[in-house]
This record gives C-alpha cells, sequence and structure tokens, in this order.
C-alpha cells in the first residue's frame, strides 16, 4: 500500500503546485516594480541633466532656456521679411491661444481614449498601423502643417518657405530653439538626416519610399535652411515636404537599420507629447498606451498630463468601459451610436457628435470592363450608369448605415474643393435604369426574370467582396435585393482577403464592392489611369478614358492650386458621366466625449485637435489638483 | 521503460514535421496565399503603397519560392543546428545557431514573444478549469456508482450527457447576453481577464465598505467566472462516467468483498478503499483530457476575447499569418504529443501489469 | 468497392434500425449490430433521440412547404392579368428547387424501401441508388424554377389588390426573403407574425432555421461517412500488414491527433474558404483518426484467428479477405461510434461558422448564433435562443442514441448499469 499514490500525496501534490504558482505570481509583481522604477530613474536622470543646464546658466549668469518660448523666438523672425516668403505671420499656436483664453482653462488631469488593437509597434517609418501614426502624430512634428479649419498651411517646425516659380524646388526657415523631448536641440541636420534614413533601402520603410522618391535631394542651405528639391512638379509636393515628420538624429543614429527595423517602441520628437521612455516602449497585453507631456516643448503646453491609449479589442467592450466612465470617448459604430442615444444617463455626462470627415474615403462597387481580353456587360458606360441607378445607394445610408453616410459621386470628398459643388450624385431610379438598358439591347427574351444581352447571354454576375466584414454582406445582399428588381442577378461572393487580393491583381472578377482611403486632396491617378491598367496596377477594373487621362496628367504638374482645381471638376464630370466605379456611400464619423472635456468644436477636418481641448480644474477626474 | 520513454520520444519528431508540414502546405497551397491582410488594414487599401509592399515581403519570406523550398528554410529556421545564413540564392555557414520561430508577418513581432504572452493564458484557465472538473466529476461519479440505478445515478446521467451536448458558443452568447448585458443582469465583464483600470490596482482586495476595492487578483478570478464556466461544464460527463464506472469495478472486487464481510461501514468502503483505488485512472485521464480542453479554450477564449493561445490562433489563421500558425500548431502539437507520452509512461509506471518491453 | 458495403445510410432518417441494419449486409455483424440496435432502442433516451432526429428529417424535408413566401395557392386579380385572369396557379410548386424536388423523391423512396420487408440490405441500398441516380438529373432537367425572384411582390400584390387571394403555408417567409418593404422589421423580437423574430438581415428567424437543419443533417451524416471510410481503410491495412505500415499509419494517426482538431479545421477552412461540400470532406478528412484506431486493433486482433488464415491459404484476393472476412467482424464498434461521430461534425460545423469562418453562402445554424451579440451592445435573445437551442438539441439526441448504442455494445458496462 505504501507505494501507491494516496489521496495525502494527492493533496501535496496540489499545495506544492499552488505554492509554485504563488511565488511565480508574485515574482511577476517584483517584475513590474521593478520596470516602474527604471522608469523613475530614466526620468529623474533627465530631469537632474536639465537642472544640471539650468545651474550652469544660472552659474553663467545668462537666461534659462531648457523649454524657450515660442514667444521669444517669433521676435527675431525679420530676417524673413523680403519677398516670397509665406507663412511668416501665422503663429502655429493662435487656435491653443484662443482657447487659453477661456473661462476654466487649466492644465493638467489625463484623457483616455482607445484603441481597437495593440499597436504591433511605435517606431517611425516602419511602423504600419493607423494607431501608431495616431501616436506618431503627437511625438513627432513636421515642418508645417494644415490648419483645421482654414486646410490652409500653418507653420510648424519651419517658421517661412519659399517655393520656386516652377514648383520644383521649396526652401524652409527652421525655427530657432526646438527641442526634442530630451532637451537636444532640432536642427537643419536633423531633416536632412530623416530623409536620408527613409531613403535607405536597408530600413524596412517601403510605404514612405514609395511617395517620397519624387524628392530628387533634400539639402541643407545654410544654417537654418533646408531645401527640397523634387524630380518633377508634382501637386502634392509641398505637402509631401512640408509634411515630413521630423526625426531626432543623434537618437536614431545610434542605431543600425536591422536594429531600427526591429526595434518595437523607439520613439521620441518634439512634439507637445512623449512617451515615458522612448527607447524601450514595450507590448504588455492588457497595459494601456502611454504619452505623457512633454515639458520641455517649445510651444504652448499640453494640456492633459496624460494621453491614455486603452488597448479594446472588443467591441462590445469598449462600449461598456464607456458607459461605465472608464473612458473619456468612443469611437462608436452606427449601431453603437444609435444605441447610446437612447441612454438618458449617459447623454447627460457626455457630448456626442457626428460630423463629415473629408478624408473619410468612400465605398464603390467596381466595374470590370474587360475579363480574359474580352469586354464585359460593363464595357458599355450606359450600363454603368444603369447599376448605378437601380442601387439605393440612400436605401443603403439608411438602414445599414442608420443614416451615418452620404452617397458619394465621385472619388474626391464633397466637402472639398476637389469635387465640383454642381454635381449631384444619380439618383435611384429603376425605371431609367432599365430604359438605359434597353437602349443598350437588353430584354428579357427567356422570361426567366433577368435581362439578357443581345447575344443572349443573362445579365447576371458575381459581385465579390471581402467576407470579413459584417457591413459589406448586409450591404451587398441589400444591392443584390435592389438590382433584382431591375432584372439583374447579383451573386454575392464573399472573398478572403488574400483571394480577393489575388483577383485584383489578375483582373479575375465581374465586379469588386471594396473602398478606399481618401485625404483632402486626393489622386486618382492609380485607380484610373489607363497606364495603370498593365500589369497588377491599381486600375483593375481596365478602365480608359484619355480625356480623363490627359486632365490628370495635366492637374497632378499644376502646382496652382487654383489652376488646378478647375482641372479637377472637369475630372469629376467624367467620373459622374463615365461611372468607372458606382460610387456608393463615405462615412459620417461618429463620436462620443466624456462632458468634463470642454472646448470641442467641429471644424472642417472633423473635431478639433485634442492639443486645443482642456478640462477645468473642478472637473478633474483621473488626478486630483495639487493643493494650494 | 527508459528505453521506452526515449523511443516515443524519438518518434515525436517525424510526428511534429509531418504536422508542420501538412499545415505549411495547406497554407502554401491555398488560393490567394498567405500574408494579405499584411499589406490592406480594415478593407483600406492606400493604392501606391499596396504593390511595393509584396515585393518587399515575397523578398525577405522567400513567398514567390516553391512551397517546398519555403517549408526546408522554416525547418532550417527552427532548428537550433542548420545554415547560419540564408539568402534568396544561397546557403552558407553551418553550424548550431539560436532556434527562431521567425517573426509574425501580420504584426511584426518575434512569434516567441506572442506565444510567451499568450501561453501562460491559456495555462491559467486549465489550472483553474481542471481542479473544478474534477472535484465535480470525482463528487458525482463516486455517488452514482453508491446508489447505482437510482433516481441520482439516472438523473447525473442524463443531466451530465445534457451538459456534454451543449455547444460553447450557444452557453457563452447566453451567459454573456443574460448575466453581462445591461438589459438584464450585468453581473459580470463580457470580455478580456481584466478590468481597463486594472493595472493600477493593488494585489489584493483592501478596503471595507464604500471605499472597498477588488484589487487585481479578484478582478483576475471575477473576469474569470463566465469563460470557465463555459470551459468546465463539458468536462464533467466524460469524468463523472469514467468515474462511476471506475468505482464499479472496484465494488464488484473481491477486497471490497471482503471488508464488507468484516463489517466495514460502507461510508469507510467507498471512501478509504475503493476511491483510492480508482484515483490513479482519474489522475491518468487528465494528460488525456489536457489537450481537449486546450481545444476548447480556442472556442472560450474567442467569445470572451482573453488573450491566450487558442485566440492567437484562430486571429493568426484569420490573418493568414503562416509564422504564427506554425508555432500555434508546433505548441500545441508538442503539447499533445508530450501528454499523450506522460500518459502512457504513467499508466506503466502506476500498474505493474502494464507494459511497454 | 470496398467502400459500397459500409458507406453510412446518407438519406435515409438517423438511427432508424432498418437503416442501419441495411448498411451492412454480412451474416456475423448483423446480427450483432442488430441486438446492439434492438437493445438500445429499448431505453427511453435513444428513443426520444431517434424521434428528435427524425422530426428533423421531416423538417429538412418539407422546409419548402414548412417555410415559404410563395403563396400555396394564388389567385390573380382581372385587370391587368391577361390570360392569367382569375386564374389559380402556385407559385410555391413554381419556385421548388431541383434540390428540394430530389430531397422529397428520395424521402419517399427511403420510406417506401423501409416498409418493405422481404428484401435484402444490399437490394435496399441498390433500389435507393437507382432511384438517386435517375432522380437527380431528371429534376435538374425538368425542375427550373425562375432565376429571379421578387419576395414582396404576393406582399404587395395583396395590398393594392392584384392579386385577390393568396393562400400561405405556415410561416409565410422564405428564408432568403429579407422583407425589403418593412425596413423596420429587421432585428425585431417574436412576434404573432415572426414566431422567432427576425435575424440582422431582415429575414425570418423560424424560416432560416427550418432550413439550417438540412446544413446541419447533411454535413453529419456525411462528413462522418467519408470520415468512417478513410478511418476503416486506413485502420484495416495498418492493422492487416503491421510493421512499418502500421508504424507509418500511426504517425499519420498521431499527426491529425495531436493537432487540437479545431485548430487544424481552421487552418484548413480559413484557407479553402468552403461551399458545404468541401467543409463535408474537410470534416471528414481531419475526424477519421478515432475510427482508423478502433478498425486497426480490431484487425491486428483477427488477423491471426484461423478464418484468416484459412481465406489466405485459399488465396482469396486481399480486398476480399480484409473487407469481406475481417471488416464485419470488427465494424460494429464503429458503427456504434458513428452517432457521437454525427454529433461532433455537426457541433464543429456550428463552431467554425460561429467563429465566422464557416459556410459562405449557406445559413447554418451556428452562423445565425453568431449574431446574437451585437455591437451596439444589444442582446438579441431570440436569436441567441433558437439557433442555439437547435444545435442543442441536435447533438443531444446524437448523443443520446450514442449513448444508448454504446451501453448496449458493451455488455460489461450495460451489466454494471442500471
Amino acid at each position: 500500500m505504501e507505494n501507491r499514490f494516496g489521496f495525502r500525496d494527492l493533496v501535496i501534490c496540489v499545495l506544492l503546485v499552488c505554492m509554485m504558482a504563488t511565488v511565480w505570481i508574485a515574482m511577476l509583481q517584483l517584475d513590474d516594480h521593478k520596470r516602474a522604477l527604471n522608469l523613475i530613474t530614466t526620468v529623474l536622470k533627465e530631469q537632474t541633466g536639465d537642472l544640471a543646464k539650468i545651474r550652469r546658466a544660472v552659474e553663467e549668469g545668462g537666461s534659462i532656456s531648457v523649454a524657450p518660448h515660442p514667444a521669444s523666438t517669433q521676435a527675431s523672425s525679420g530676417d524673413v521679411a523680403g519677398g516670397g516668403w509665406q507663412g511668416r505671420d501665422l503663429d502655429p499656436f493662435a487656435r491653443i491661444k484662443l482657447a487659453q483664453k477661456m473661462p476654466g482653462y487649466a492644465v493638467g488631469d489625463n484623457f483616455i481614449s482607445s484603441f481597437g488593437v495593440l499597436p504591433d509597434r511605435l517606431t517611425p517609418l516602419v511602423s504600419q498601423d493607423a494607431y501608431a501614426g495616431l501616436i506618431q502624430d503627437y511625438v513627432l512634428e513636421s515642418l508645417a502643417g494644415r490648419d483645421p479649419e482654414t486646410l490652409a498651411w500653418v507653420p510648424q517646425l519651419a517658421k517661412a518657405w519659399t517655393v520656386s516659380a516652377d514648383g520644383l524646388r521649396f526652401e524652409f526657415i527652421l525655427r530657432k530653439g526646438v527641442v526634442f523631448s530630451d532637451g537636444e536641440p532640432l536642427t537643419v541636420d536633423d531633416v536632412v538626416w530623416t530623409f536620408k534614413w527613409m531613403m535607405n533601402q536597408e530600413v524596412e520603410a517601403p510605404r514612405a519610399r514609395a511617395y517620397y522618391e519624387k524628392v530628387a535631394s533634400v539639402e541643407k542651405a545654410g544654417d537654418d535652411r533646408v531645401v527640397f528639391t523634387f524630380r518633377e512638379p508634382y501637386f502634392q509636393a509641398f505637402e509631401l515636404a512640408a509634411g515630413m515628420q521630423v526625426l531626432p538624429q543623434h537618437f536614431y543614429s545610434k542605431y543600425t537599420p536591422k536594429q531600427f527595423n526591429e526595434a518595437i517602441g523607439l520613439l521620441m520628437g518634439s512634439g507637445a507629447y512623449r512617451l515615458p521612455d522612448p527607447k524601450n516602449w514595450q507590448h504588455e497585453p492588457g497595459k494601456p498606451v502611454e504619452l505623457v507631456r512633454n515639458e520641455r516643448y517649445w510651444g504652448e503646453r499640453a494640456p492633459f498630463d496624460r494621453m491614455i491609449f486603452r488597448i479594446l479589442e472588443n467591441e462590445a467592450a469598449r462600449l461598456t468601459t464607456f458607459r461605465n466612465g472608464d473612458m473619456d470617448s468612443l469611437g462608436p459604430t452606427p449601431e453603437q451610436y444609435r444605441s447610446l442615444l437612447q441612454d438618458k444617463e449617459l447623454l447627460a455626462r457626455t457630448q456626442h457628435f457626428e460630423f463629415d470627415d473629408p478624408a473619410a474615403g468612400y465605398t464603390y462597387i467596381g466595374w470590370n470592363q474587360k475579363r480574359n481580353g474580352k469586354p464585359t456587360f460593363f464595357a458599355d458606360k450606359r450600363v454603368r450608369r444603369a447599376m448605378t441607378m437601380m442601387i439605393d445607394r440612400e436605401g443603403i445610408a439608411q438602414q445599414i448605415m442608420l443614416g451615418y453616410a452620404n452617397v458619394a459621386s465621385s472619388p474626391f470628398s464633397r466637402l472639398t474643393k476637389q469635387s465640383d459643388p454642381n454635381i449631384k450624385p444619380w439618383p435611384y431610379d429603376i425605371a431609367a435604369a432599365q430604359k438605359l438598358l434597353k437602349e443598350a439591347g437588353f430584354e428579357d427574351r427567356d422570361g426567366d426574370g433577368i435581362l439578357d444581352s443581345p447575344d443572349g447571354k443573362p445579365l447576371r454576375f458575381k459581385l465579390v467582396y471581402p467576407s470579413s466584414s459584417d457591413v459589406y454582406k448586409r450591404a451587398v445582399l441589400f444591392i443584390k435585393d435592389s438590382c433584382a428588381r431591375a432584372g439583374v442577378a447579383v451573386d454575392p461572393a464573399p472573398t478572403e482577403w488574400n483571394v480577393l487580393i489575388q483577383k485584383l491583381q489578375q483582373r479575375d472578377f465581374d465586379a469588386i464592392s471594396l473602398a478606399w482611403s481618401g485625404g483632402i486632396e486626393t489622386d486618382p491617378y492609380q485607380i484610373f489611369h489607363s497606364s495603370q491598367i498593365a500589369g497588377t496596377g491599381d486600375n483593375a477594373i481596365s478602365y480608359s478614358n484619355p480625356e480623363l487621362d490627359a486632365l490628370m496628367d495635366k492637374a497632378r504638374a499644376t502646382v496652382d492650386e487654383a489652376q488646378r482645381m478647375p482641372l479637377w471638376h472637369r475630372a469629376h464630370q467624367i467620373f459622374h458621366e463615365d461611372q468607372p466605379y458606382t460610387f456608393l456611400l463615405t462615412r459620417t464619423s461618429l463620436s462620443f466625449v466624456d462632458q468634463r472635456i470642454k472646448n470641442i468644436t467641429r471644424v472642417t477636418t472633423g473635431l478639433n485637435p485634442r492639443l486645443e481641448w482642456y478640462v477645468p480644474t473642478d472637473q478633474w477626474k483621473w488626478t486630483k489638483p495639487a493643493p494650494k | 521503460m527508459l528505453n521506452y520513454i526515449i523511443r516515443r520520444i524519438l518518434l515525436m519528431f517525424p510526428t511534429l514535421l509531418g504536422i508542420t508540414l501538412l499545415v505549411f502546405m495547406v497554407m502554401a497551397y491555398a488560393p490567394g496565399g498567405v500574408g494579405g491582410p499584411v499589406l490592406n488594414e480594415a478593407g483600406n487599401m492606400k493604392s501606391q503603397e499596396a504593390q511595393r509592399l509584396r515585393e518587399y515581403y515575397n523578398k525577405r519570406y522567400g513567398l514567390d519560392k516553391p512551397p517546398i523550398i519555403q517549408y526546408a528554410r522554416w525547418i532550417n529556421q527552427i532548428l537550433p543546428i542548420g545554415f547560419r545564413k540564408v539568402d534568396n540564392n544561397s546557403i552558407s555557414d553551418f553550424g548550431f545557431k539560436w532556434p527562431d520561430l521567425g517573426e509574425s508577418l501580420a504584426r511584426h513581432r518575434p512569434v516567441t514573444e506572442l506565444v510567451r504572452e499568450s501561453l501562460p493564458i491559456t495555462v491559467l484557465l486549465n489550472a483553474v478549469c481542471i481542479p473544478l472538473v474534477y472535484a465535480v466529476g470525482i463528487l458525482s461519479g463516486l455517488f452514482a456508482a453508491q446508489y447505482r440505478g437510482k433516481w441520482f445515478d439516472v438523473s447525473s446521467g442524463f443531466v451530465f450527457l445534457a451538459l456534454w451536448s451543449i455547444p460553447a458558443i450557444w452557453a457563452g452568447v447566453m451567459l454573456i447576453g443574460f448575466l453581462a448585458n445591461r438589459s438584464y443582469f450585468n453581473l459580470f465583464p463580457t470580455s478580456g481577464l481584466h478590468e481597463t483600470m486594472a493595472d493600477q490596482m493593488l494585489f489584493l482586495p483592501s478596503g471595507w465598505g464604500p471605499t472597498f476595492q477588488r484589487g487585481w487578483l479578484l478582478d483576475t478570478l471575477w473576469h474569470l467566472v463566465l469563460p470557465l464556466i463555459c470551459l468546465t461544464y463539458g468536462g464533467f460527463a466524460y469524468l463523472s462516467k469514467l468515474v462511476r464506472g471506475s468505482v464499479l469495478d472496484n465494488l464488484h472486487a473481491d477486497f471490497v468483498r471482503t471488508a464488507r464481510a468484516k463489517g466495514v461501514a460502507p461510508r469507510d468502503i467507498l471512501f478509504r478503499h475503493v476511491f483510492r483505488n480508482s484515483l490513479l485512472a482519474f489522475i491518468t485521464v487528465a494528460a488525456g483530457i489536457i489537450p481537449s480542453l486546450l481545444g476548447g479554450s480556442i472556442v472560450v477564449e474567442s467569445i470572451f476575447s482573453i488573450p491566450g493561445m487558442g485566440r492567437l490562433g484562430v486571429e493568426a489563421v484569420q490573418m493568414r499569418d503562416r509564422e504564427l500558425v506554425l508555432a500555434v500548431t508546433l505548441v500545441g502539437g508538442c503539447i499533445g504529443l508530450l501528454c499523450d507520452i506522460l500518459r502512457d509512461v504513467w499508466y506503466a509506471l502506476a500498474d505493474p501489469r502494464v507494459s511497454y518491453e | 468497392m470496398s467502400s459500397s458495403t459500409i458507406t453510412p445510410p446518407a438519406p435515409a432518417p438517423a438511427g432508424s434500425p432498418g437503416a442501419n441494419a441495411g448498411a451492412v449486409d454480412l451474416e456475423p455483424s448483423r446480427s450483432l449490430l442488430e441486438r446492439v440496435v434492438r437493445d438500445a432502442m429499448r431505453g427511453t433516451g435513444a428513443r426520444i433521440g431517434v424521434a428528435y432526429i427524425a422530426l428533423l428529417v421531416l423538417a429538412a424535408v418539407f422546409a419548402p412547404f414548412l417555410a415559404n413566401s410563395h403563396p400555396l395557392l394564388m389567385k390573380q386579380a382581372g385587370a391587368q392579368g391577361g390570360a392569367q385572369t382569375g386564374a389559380w396557379s402556385s407559385p410555391l410548386l413554381r419556385h421548388l428547387t431541383p434540390a428540394d424536388v430530389v430531397l422529397l423523391v428520395m424521402f419517399f423512396a427511403v420510406l417506401g424501401v423501409a416498409l418493405a420487408r422481404r428484401l435484402s440490405g444490399a437490394k435496399r441500398l441498390l433500389i435507393l441508388a437507382a432511384v438517386l441516380a435517375v432522380s437527380s438529373p431528371l429534376a435538374w432537367w425538368a425542375v427550373r424554377p425562375p432565376a429571379q425572384v421578387i419576395y414582396d411582390k404576393y406582399r404587395t400584390g395583396l395590398a393594392d389588390k392584384s392579386v385577390e387571394q393568396a393562400y400561405f403555408v405556415p410561416i409565410a417567409f422564405s428564408p432568403d426573403d429579407r422583407l425589403r418593404d418593412q425596413p423596420d422589421i429587421r432585428l425585431g423580437a417574436p412576434s404573432a407574425e415572426h414566431l422567432m423574430g427576425t435575424t440582422n438581415n431582415g429575414a425570418d428567424l423560424a424560416a432560416n432555421m427550418i432550413y439550417a437543419s438540412r446544413i446541419a443533417l447533411s454535413i453529419g451524416f456525411i462528413a462522418t461517412g467519408i470520415a468512417m471510410v478513410i478511418g476503416v481503410v486506413l485502420g484495416a491495412l495498418m492493422g492487416y500488414y503491421s510493421g512499418w505500415v502500421d508504424l507509418l499509419g500511426m504517425r499519420l494517426v498521431e499527426i491529425f491527433s495531436a493537432i487540437p482538431t479545431l485548430l487544424l479545421l481552421l487552418c484548413f477552412v480559413a484557407f479553402f474558404e468552403p461551399n458545404l461540400y468541401i467543409m463535408m470532406v474537410i470534416l471528414g478528412v481531419t475526424g477519421w483518426t478515432g475510427d482508423a484506431v478502433f478498425v486497426r486493433a480490431e484487425f491486428l486482433r483477427l488477423r491471426e484467428q484461423d478464418f484468416v488464415q484459412a481465406a489466405r491459404a485459399c488465396g482469396i484476393p486481399l480486398w476480399s479477405i480484409l473487407f469481406r472476412h475481417i471488416l464485419p467482424n470488427g465494424i460494429t464498434p464503429v458503427l456504434v461510434n458513428a452517432s457521437f461521430g454525427v454529433a461532433g461534425a455537426i457541433l464543429t460545423e456550428s463552431t467554425l461558422s460561429f467563429l465566422g469562418i464557416g459556410l459562405v453562402n449557406d445559413t447554418s445554424w451556428g452562423q445565425l448564433l453568431n449574431q446574437a451579440l451585437g455591437s451596439g451592445g444589444t442582446f438579441y435573445w431570440w436569436i441567441a435562443l433558437y439557433p442555439g437551442l437547435a444545435i442543442f438539441l441536435t447533438v443531444f439526441a446524437y448523443n443520446l442514441i450514442g449513448e444508448a448504442l454504446r451501453d448496449a455494445f458493451d455488455p460489461h458496462a450495460a451489466k454494471r448499469g442500471a
């Protein structure tokens, strides 16, 4: 009996396992503490450095300039008084200064929002998801930025710039006294180095390179001047040059491209916020991504102590967290938005916004005009227009997007100057669609309820769409039922992403429903220019219109906005007439924000930047105001 | 015995090779190939970028090479001995190296790291789950055997079979829907393993009355309630039936008859003699239960958004993330095979009648 | 050739004794199997299970007559109808698909064969196969429903009096009738009109449930059938040859059983966008290991027996030894376990569909269940309750039958039981 594994042994085993588990958990906790300690040490080290600087400055009797105020640099802009310099009179912080004059303005408290997934990495250039981009926008700065209201360019790191007459050469004057978040000054060398680094083939930044290969060189032209030269005139040249986020050379040049590619959280810049530890941001499941205020910021102090982004992958969990008040803002789905609107108690402590973002992009159905070398039904523009008219797009907007979407009429957002305000989307009109189809020779010849082409083929096709999305699925079913009424048979073909991309590249589909993301001024060249039909270009529908080709070529090479816009308007008319795509919808952005956050306004680009928001002292929630 | 163990462990390798080859080829020959979602996020594409990215990945991971060569590359990569330099066209520098599971295509992070993050969570789930299953299964099995044919035996058999038939997806949806929903009973959290503010919590509960804070430990337990229910109820039937059978076998054994003849109390017979003799069988079964529990956690983790191995696997498959799928299958396969060996060895150790020579 | 003897009864009602006995026409096993089935059917549990499955089969076969937007009988109004003025017509029959027709024909064929007493198992199978072979091409050739359907025309027709009278089947909605004429009905709770409420797409849930039972039944049967064929053939070869064939085969078994089944399935399914048929094959290809191990053990035991040695000495061909002499003695446990296999296949299919990687174009119970938790945090209890209940009851029924069969098969266990 003594050799048997008895009950007592079992108990001992279980106890042992429990003990080991406890020790393990305790060790984990210890590690957490160590990590926190490390962070504190880093911060302390930096502050000691600052203190040393101050001490030195005081000993030398000079002025203290750890974080120079812009006012001190603003005065010295006399050197750009000459002609041709743009942007020199504009204050990048004008809007924030207005906010500071509002009643109750205070600097403090945290702002908590959420991400749908944990960003893969925060390292600039090599990171790929949108959330990492969002973080980088707070940490990094570029030479100039757009005013959220007027969309005009406002100086940021640069204080003024000139554009050469041919639109190929852009010269920027850098602001003096700008420092990175570790206190090192930002210089022209950093700008030049950033470009070189980005174009280094060993750096995993193929996306960025796709845009910046139009730039021939970025050169230093004096202590505070940098010149961007382009290979050819390009209408978005200034956006590329001014929008390049400047990285600190002294920080990043310590790493080889390989180390840089593999780094997860190597992010430092000159922006209003910074990572607590710019070298060692790490993935910790369940932990939020945190930004802290950059106390050495050269501009106006950022309003929040911390920007916290919780990682909540589950839609329902995001909603619950916001409902419980554990989060300050939520970007709900239409369904969530509607359910939140019915919650009286919640409405009392929140504010909500519906706004149209010009960069929201659009969903579409692409009609393939050539398959296996032969023209399809959709080679005839009457058929394409008929398809557009038999699809009840307003119905999709109302029933599937619950009204939070608008019917699109072209790749250009109707909110931008690029689109021709006189063009209205084709209406939903089955009779007109049937008439058009009849003109094109389509009739129901065999009485099966489906229209047939002149050579007897039924007007029946597969509509390919990504299978991962429930919204697409419902929209496509709606389209199917919508087309059935006009005698056109649509077979929904949900397709997995990889297969879908393959089909796009091989032009192996009849019709496809997808979305393109947009911008304030978008470039339709890749999608609609006939040169992009060959190979695996993005003109997967083999659409070709010589007039549109010429228009796009001309518009892209026109740097002057006043001359360019009429060209885009003409392109818009062609899109409307030709219907290469049936442009479906642009989504309305929806947002819920806690009531205590003040000064949220709607601007052209959506909501005003979070740097302009604030929480009055008496409503601080996450931190306690310092005792007076 | 040692011989047997070594043989079994050596046999593991061809099996693991087979598992990965199978999965690898499924992915390689599937329409569309691997890595697509890497290029496009959330259904939106930026036209200028897609083509370049694809070229880049083809170059870096050799996705344009024939599958068998890709597989050889992968095997070379995960072995501790092999070619240290593998270029597009040449291999060189044979020797020892660090085994490397590669980098996740979709998340751009080392696979080892992802597995290291997720595995403890799944282990935690199962570590809490197994004792629960056992407690209920053994007790009910014992009683069912004792009152064989009585109402408890019949009804517990029926109820456990019914429980076993409840799909975990249904149980999960109903539990979330009714017990974690504002319209009904908002008692439990819907998802995750921690509250959003858990990282700022103390470890143990603190305070009293209105100042009560549940702390990290209690918070975790609170989040575990619903997933654990989903994970456990199905196991009762199997274990209870096993215990009942094993106890019944022993109840008819000679030593029990002797004990009875000696006038030992029935309660003592059940717990001291019969139960002790059956105990071993139940523990042995544990090794067999583990793989099926791992399978169960795939479903439960997906429903409750718990970032464990199961969910990692599901997401990897959905993203067609080749390296990650392979790693998850490798880990799952290893665990399954090891449990198999463990079970057989335990059998032999425990029961002198069993021998593998 | 080998497979035809052990193919499980595909379209027949599950677990009905006649169907199971008909599947294996060989004397030694027949008696054992018949005894097992007879014993099993004595229990209440198994009877309930069989009754439920029979009900499900009825629902699946007669689905078009239970839920359909097309009226069974309709009288159009005179004014604009032209030739059809005042005529009675049956849009429902007009819209029956070839599959509906074949199912109906097969149902009655099975019924007839089961009632005919004096037929041997082989003949029964032969008759059914012949009926299937004749009826399906015929149906595909002759039955041509209109390709384009607008479901709401009857409702609008009744409203504007262009249809005078219409008689509908009990549930007056087809599963893909998304009620576009009543957009507000989407995600509606159960009501007098929609007994089980409506789905995410605005379709009637009850109608969808009824049609989904076809998928559940066919997937269960055919996937298990495929798994059994593969398992029996491989198991037989492994057991008969033993040696290195066995070693290799066991590795194959290990490969398939060591990976969590669901993960393996996920790989297959996610990478090969399945339709119903591919799904069946995939479920079959991943589920054969248990059967193979069973059959292998039986063959290992039986290959040394005298009757096998004798058969071998007589020069009987290998396949005949394997499948005519040894197999009938070892197949019973596999058939007994088939019931659990069917339950497992149904469960797996619904789980995959729930996870969003299942069937793409057909509606299954798992898919419906997936719609129960809305993104707005709303819980649509009817979408959770009914499809979930359907999966549960079906799986439970098969498990009850399986449990009863197993107890009846294992006399040791039966003795210990009540």
